[in-house]
């Protein structure tokens, strides 16, 4: 059976939800995968000691998956007929561990989720949940900003790239999802600098680093588009982000942090900070990660 | 490499991903026999039960107090019996609001629903009341201070601090939030333990001579029938259903449990065990204790009965009293939280079926959880509590005296929806017993004391001696229950006649196979 390139989306029927959808339509689009859209509900248990608890909960149960389907319908109905979507009811003790099961189950790609909650100006604010599989989850994860909208095309992807170890697994990561797109690629490092000085020998250092980046990346790649790279600088990592220009028609990548495990998440503290200051999508990828292919 | 599995009666093109756990996504053979009995004390709450309970219990019956909790639990027994049964039966669909309306129609059954919904949210108001009290006990014993304990007597403070409670409690239920497995087994066991010591030091007293008004044990106190009269007996009765209720529980954990066939029995009977060694010592040590006058500390005293524990804590258990503190508000705090579930979703399922206004059946998308019919509940447990306050001379009494009612009302409907459901598949004796005798009997029982207690409820020193023009508040506050309920049905019937009709929900039999949708 070969296997259908496919991104869980973590479905809920609320805005977020509705962002999610967005960002799986755009992810879909340009990687020809498919949707899992995936409704996690609490598994009911009679272990709650309320003393009518058990009493009034099989009804509500029933009632809780028919509303449940219900939503998935509605979330189903707003993918577009160009992006293939099933829809997946799933129980699990958190919504983390039931999208977790479901990108196993799946054998999918990345995992799709709202990250925003009541982030100021566009910007992200990471949510519980989002949250949990960014320090959890073996697969990428993709988090929509706030009232996301997808473009009928995304034209480019930033890398934010550091100089620490582990860069390489980024790259290669970046490598498979790119391979065979037409999409432009640009790679940028933040350099923290202090107001008022100049810093010329990490700007130099920087570019140095993004001159080797580009070299590994440029013997391997197989996508189809142009290749830029920048050095952003401000006074704080957000100020670095803010300095750079962003389209509407672009998703950022980065890394996880050195902290993780091999194969899983873990967002580093720059990464955390870039989040706050984003107004693209961001792919967090793992660091050690088995580089799959889209095919 | 997908195990989807297309789910039954699902939308199709949806799977329903289940993974370890069971179709419905329950943790299938997670729970043990001690599981499953922490769970079943857990949901009694002993140590709230008690110090709500007891005062009541012996201002009905004296010193026959051990003997009414062991006659008490026969009713909620055989009720629970037949309640398996129906569980077992439908074990996808059916409350006692449902049930009650698939046998007897919808009007019977709308009223079980709110006789249900009617008891819980006055024992929210009850755990809200005593949780309050214990609150301000606690601050008093942490600060060395007694004044604070003084505060829950003034009206303002204490309707606002339930209003605290009460929005903490609606809240967390709102979010989905459950008391995690360690957090139940350290409740349980703190509470057994906290009593047992409360039993042990008032004995000790006894034995010292400096017991408030010791007398002595009577091997009379364990004969029920030695009950002064009957209405005092079905008093009793009616209070001993409130200290059981919430055991039925374990009856209905099937899947969940290691094994099935016996877990859930097992841990019933020994869940069971455990209350009534507990309760029948905590009874004896107390009257020991403080005998059943109306002294400072006597358990006729009117003005300790509600919250007996509150008073007692302190000349018991000395400087050890704060640990009592804790036990009660731990379990009444956990208590108030996890009871939101049951009314809520049974307004939720009503909501459905169009016997509620469509908006109690508005579930979050967020957070999975019955958003408008928690809201609701809370909302109306503490404007009864607030009304009650104000009201009544001793509210908690008066409350714990209504809720023993309204208990035997919802589960005396259920009793006899099971009697009637399964009135054409009444095959061996196992059948005839379990789904015949058992809740024929208990459904009687239940009859039986809640129209006496009703009855005599009218007289003005019935509870705490609060009355309304000469009649008892206790009856008033049923009878306005049971009327707004009318009223508030025949408004829906009025506005949304489609479940009165049978629209929603048809009556049926076992056999039958009415449809529930």
């Amino acid at each position: 059976m070969t296997r259908v390139p496919n991104y869980v989306v973590a479905y809920e029927a609320t805005e977020r939800g509705n962002d999610t959808i967005e960002l799986g339509v755009a992810l879909a689009r340009l990687t020809r995968s498919e949707l899992r859209l995936c409704l996690v509900l609490p598994h009911h248990s009679s272990t709650v000691p309320a003393r009518v608890g058990a009493v009034s909960s099989p009804d509500y149960q029933a009632l809780l998956e028919a509303q449940s389907l219900e939503w998935l319908e509605q979330g189903l109905a707003r993918v577009p007929a160009d992006v293939v979507a099933t829809t997946h009811l799933l129980y699990a003790e958190s919504t983390t561990e039931g999208l977790l099961q479901a990108a196993r189950t799946f054998d999918s790609d990345r995992i799709v989720v709202g990250a925003s909650r009541r982030g100021l100006m566009n910007r992200f604010t990471i949510g519980s949940v989002a949250n949990a599989l960014l320090h959890s989850s073996p697969v990428p994860v993709a988090l929509a900003p706030r009232g996301y909208q997808a473009p009928a095309q995304l034209t480019r992807i930033t890398c934010a790239i550091g100089t620490r170890p582990g860069w390489r697994a980024l790259l290669d990561s970046l490598l498979a999802f790119s391979e065979d797109l037409t999409v432009d690629l640009r790679f940028v490092t933040l350099v923290e600098v202090d107001a008022g000085r100049r810093h010329p020998t990490e700007e130099s250092a920087s570019q140095s680093h993004l001159a080797e980046v580009l070299e590994y990346f440029h013997s391997r790649s197989k996508a189809h588009g142009a290749i830029s790279t920048e050095v952003a600088s401000g006074h704080s990592v957000e100020a670095a982000v803010e300095a750079l220009d962003w389209q509407p028609t672009e998703v950022a990548f980065v890394g996880s942090s050195r902290l993780a495990q091999p194969t899983t998440i873990f967002l580093g503290i720059t990464a955390h900070r870039m989040l706050h200051a984003l107004p693209v999508p961001l792919i967090v990828v793992p660091t050690g990660t088995d580089a799959r292919k889209p095919h | 490499m997908t195990s989807q599995s297309p789910s039954s009666g699902t939308t199709p093109g949806t799977s329903t991903l289940t993974g370890g756990l069971s179709e419905k996504g329950l943790s299938a053979g997670s729970i043990g026999l001690l599981g499953a009995t922490v769970i079943g004390i857990s949901c009694i709450a002993p140590a709230y039960t008690l110090t709500a309970s007891l005062g009541p219990t012996v201002a009905a019956v004296g010193t026959q107090m051990p003997g009414i909790f062991l006659v008490g639990f026969i009713p909620m027994l055989l009720v629970a019996l037949g309640y398996r049964e129906l569980n077992n039966a439908m074990p996808d669909a059916g409350t006692s609001f449902t049930w009650a309306t698939r046998a007897f129609g919808p009007w019977l059954g709308w009223m079980g629903g709110w006789g249900l919904i009617v008891a819980t949210v006055v024992v929210l108001s009850n755990l809200a009341g005593v949780a309050v009290d214990f609150f301000y006990l606690m601050l008093a014993q942490l600060f060395g201070n007694p004044g604070l304990a003084d505060l829950t007597n003034n009206v303002i403070i204490n309707v606002l601090t339930c209003l605290v409670f009460m929005v903490a409690a609606a809240y967390i239920s709102y979010r989905g939030m459950e008391t995690t497995k360690a957090v139940q087994y350290v409740l349980v066991a703190f509470q057994l333990i906290v009593l047992v010591w409360f039993s042990v030091a008032a004995l000790t007293q006894v034995a010292e001579g400096t017991a408030f008004d010791a007398i002595a044990l009577n091997a009379d106190w364990f004969n029920p029938f030695l009950t002064p009269s009957f209405s005092a007996f079905a008093a009793g009765v009616s209070l001993s259903i409130f200290i059981f209720w919430g055991w039925d529980v374990t009856l209905t954990m099937n899947e969940e449990t290691k094994n099935p066939k016996t877990t859930p029995g097992r841990a019933a009977t020994l869940t069971v065990g455990i209350i009534f060694a507990l309760y029948i010592l905590v009874a004896v040590a107390t009257l020991m204790f403080s005998g059943i006058g109306t002294g400072e500390f006597g358990l006729g005293n009117e003005e300790i009965q509600g919250n007996v524990f509150a008073a007692l804590a302190g000349p018991v258990m000395g400087p050890f009293a704060i640990l009592m503190s804790l036990a009660v508000l731990s379990s009444s705090a956990a208590s108030l939280q996890s009871t939101f579930v049951g009314p809520a979703r049974t307004m939720l399922s009503m909501g459905h079926y169009q016997a509620f206004p469509k908006r109690f059946a508005s579930i979050s998308p967020r957070y999975k959880s019955p958003a408008f019919a928690t809201v609701m509940a809370g909302t109306v447990a503490w404007g009864f509590y607030a009304v009650m306050r104000v009201l009544s001379t001793d509210v908690l009494t008066d409350t714990i005296l209504t809720l023993g009612m309204m208990i035997c009302f919802y589960y005396g409907v259920t009793a006899f929806a099971c009697v009637w459901y399964f009135r054409d598949s009444l095959r061996g004796p196992r059948a005839i017993l379990l789904k015949l005798l058992a809740p024929l009997v208990g459904g009687v029982i239940l009859l039986v004391i809640f129209a006496t207690t009703l009855y005599d409820s009218m007289n003005p020193d019935y509870g705490s001696g609060s009355n309304i023009g000469g009649v008892g508040l206790v009856f008033i506050l049923a009878m306005v229950l049971f009327i707004g309920g009318i009223v508030l049905m025949l408004v829906q019937r009025r506005v949304n006649p489609a479940f009165f009709q049978g629209k929603t929900l048809t009556k049926g039999s076992s056999t039958e196979h009415g449809h529930v949708k």
